[in-house]
């Protein structure tokens, strides 16, 4: 196994909000090694974004805050820095690009200007020229054509794909020991989002990066991810590699998400459904039930899930593959 | 584009509009608003005196020429005379234009940079007990009327304390300074309540913008942030908002100039008002019109240095 970068201990965010608190992230627990990429899938509002947020330390506050749990980067907790030393590892040695390419670059500075900031920052003994040329060096390694023109220009003048690659030659300018990426596909159409994919791919094997890749969508998960953990209401309710998750996954959730799409295969050029859908609706954060969060949508519910001996916990089923589940599939 | 031809194409649009505002003043001169002559003379007049006063008030004249009197006097400030004190009308203006400047920009420069800098201040600390106070502040100078801040000022500050002149006006700098400086404290404490509210929602609306967040995730400093990032966005919103007031700062602070007898054009346009001055109320009209459809040029032509998406569209 790779070396292990990032560990996230019992991770809990809560959020306060008119209706009272709400626990967004409930205990999650996952690793991140070196040059190899961890996806999180979930329904919408499971806590993948609030997770992911979480261990840059940019969970809003108010209204949310980090109640228990450790964050520890290289075995440092990254909970228990100052918020300034936090700031030379956020674009530095971890970076994070997001899922709305359209918004997430500063509309009135240059392509240039943006990535030259953070090397800025992060690398202060760069003269002004180099931080030119590494910045054009960077949108050349995403694939961007006429760099040295395209440096020049506003975010406005590119398309999606071209903003979210911007994003990434961004991200990756200081060579970061993580790159989270929150949905960093969704926005964008069937054949860029391939190509975006490959992109993070390729510079993975050159970098050397460790990846938490954030999706809805499990076709990205096949093509992507060596580990998987599975989200449902803010616990991870599965975790294994990739080939076991989808060989044989144990997790009633987990199963029903693969049934309910149709191919894995982002090749064949149609558009997947961004959720899939299973019966039933996910229990509201505000009052979960006793037991097992999934008992309503569960065809093997019994008693014991109803929470007549407590909720489930995650547990190592077999090596490697952990499940919370009181009754877990047999493949 | 090249920046000199997109003025030069934005003032060609300013005739037209121009022509249609002239238009509509002329309807709510001539058209809406009671016969000037029968004001003038009043209900008793007779006949030969209505024609007479007609004739010398260009009222007998065909519409359409009426109607270009209207427009050139756009372009060329020529107004005609007063009917109450007989002078140029451009003349007057001229007088009391300094007066009104030396009022109403330093307070107006004054109460804009104070309004940004402690909207600034609000979006660093937002959410916190010094933003909340602070916005209360803001509504608590918003709900005292501007007479209170007048009569209690004169009062108190003038005649009973002596800190400053109670009224007048003395020309030349720096002899207008005692003059203006109660009025424009109580101009400031009158407009930096809602400038405030205006710059803090423009600063906390940039701040949860995902633009942002990516500058967080850099590892930017919130003072770069708020510095860099929101505040050239927020330029953006706050130039209209800054450009839009300057044409009602050359016409005068109406309240604050008769209150405090500044002669500037306030207190010309309210005298004119009281004694049914049709030519000032018209030259008026006509100068803010002229000067509005100016700065809302000036402001397209700012919006295209400050942002990118307008300049290269
Ligand atoms: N700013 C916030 N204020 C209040 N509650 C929040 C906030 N952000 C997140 N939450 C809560 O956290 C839960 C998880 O949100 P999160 O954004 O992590 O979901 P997600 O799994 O990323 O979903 P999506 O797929 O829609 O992005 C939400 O359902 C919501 O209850
Ligand atoms: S614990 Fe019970 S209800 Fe929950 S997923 Fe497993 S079988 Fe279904
Ligand atoms: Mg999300």
């Amino acid at each position: 196994m790779a070396e292990k970068i990032l560990e996230v201990k019992d991770l809990v965010v809560e959020f306060r909000t008119d209706r009272g608190r709400v626990t967004a992230v409930n205990g999650v627990n996952f690793d991140v090694h070196k040059g190899r990429t961890i996806g999180i899938v979930g329904e919408s509002g499971s806590g993948k974004s609030v997770s992911a947020l979480s261990i840059m330390r940019l969970i809003p506050n108010p209204p949310g805050e980090i109640t228990g749990g450790k964050i520890l980067y290289r075995g440092e907790d990254l909970l228990n820095k100052p918020i300034e030393a936090m700031r030379t590892i956020r674009g530095n040695k971890i970076a994070m690009i997001f899922q709305e390419p359209m918004t997430s670059l500063n509309p009135v500075f240059t392509v240039g200007n943006q990535i030259e900031e953070v090397l800025k920052l992060h690398q202060p003994e760069l003269s002004k020229a180099q931080r030119l040329e590494k910045s054009i060096e960077q949108l050349k390694l995403v694939g961007i054509p006429s760099p040295d023109k395209r440096i020049h220009e506003y975010p406005h003048q590119l398309s999606g794909g071209m903003r979210q690659r911007v994003m990434i030659a961004m991200s990756l300018a200081c060579e970061p020991d993580i790159l989270i990426a929150d949905e960093p596909t969704t926005a964008l159409d069937v054949t860029i989002q391939a190509q975006i994919l490959e992109l993070m791919k390729k510079l993975q094997t050159e970098l050397g990066m460790g990846i938490i890749m954030i999706t809805h969508d499990l076709g990205v998960v096949a093509e992507t991810c060596d580990d998987v953990a599975v989200m449902y209401c803010g616990q991870i309710v599965e975790r294994a590699d990739v080939k076991t998750l989808f060989s044989s996954p144990k997790h009633p959730y987990t199963k029903g998400l693969m049934e309910s799409i149709p191919s894995f295969d982002s090749t064949l050029g149609k558009k997947r459904d961004r959720l899939p859908t299973i019966e039933g609706m996910v229990p509201s954060l505000f009052d979960l039930p006793s037991g097992c969060n999934f008992q309503d949508r569960c065809k093997y519910v019994d008693d014991k899930c109803r929470g007549s001996q407590g909720d489930p916990q995650l547990e190592e089923a077999a090596s490697g593959h952990s499940v919370r589940c009181f009754h877990p599939l047999n493949a | 584009m090249n920046i000199y031809a997109y003025i030069f194409r934005r003032l060609l649009y300013v005739i037209p509009v121009i022509l249609g505002v002239c238009a509509i003043i002329f309807l709510i001169f001539n058209v809406v608003a009671p016969d000037p002559a029968l004001i003038i003379l009043g209900k008793h007049a007779t006949a030969e005196q209505v024609v007479e006063i007609r004739q010398q008030l260009g009222l007998n004249k065909p519409m359409l020429s009426q109607y270009f009197d209207i427009v050139r006097s756009a372009f060329t400030f020529d107004f005609g005379r007063s009917w109450s004190t007989k002078q140029e009308i451009s003349e007057m203006i001229k007088a009391g234009a300094v007066p009104s400047a030396t009022l109403s920009f330093p307070a107006f420069f004054i109460s804009t940079i104070l309004g940004i800098s402690i909207s600034l201040l609000v979006a660093f600390y937002r959410g916190s007990m010094f933003d909340k106070v602070t916005v209360v502040g803001c509504v608590t100078l918003m709900s005292v009327s501007s007479l209170a801040y007048i009569l209690f000022g004169q009062w108190f500050f003038a005649y009973k304390l002596g800190w400053f002149e109670i009224s007048g006006y003395d020309y030349g700098f720096p002899y207008f300074i005692p003059y203006i400086l109660l009025p424009a404290i109580i101009w400031v404490m009158l407009s930096v309540g809602p400038d405030v509210r205006f710059y803090r929602t423009i600063m906390l609306d940039e701040i949860y913008q995902d633009y942002i967040r990516t500058a967080r995730a850099k590892g930017l400093s919130e003072r770069v942030i708020l510095f860099k990032h929101v505040l050239k966005n927020a330029m953006i919103p706050i130039i209209t908002y800054v450009v839009i007031q300057i044409p009602f700062l050359i016409l005068g602070a109406l309240l604050l100039e008769s209150f405090f007898s500044i002669p500037g054009l306030g207190s010309i346009t309210l005298n004119a008002i009281n004694s049914s001055d049709f030519p000032v109320i018209r030259a008026m009209t006509v100068l803010s019109a002229v000067a509005y459809i100016i700065f809302s040029v000036i402001t397209d032509v700012l919006y295209t240095l400050v942002d990118p998406r307008v300049r290269l569209s």
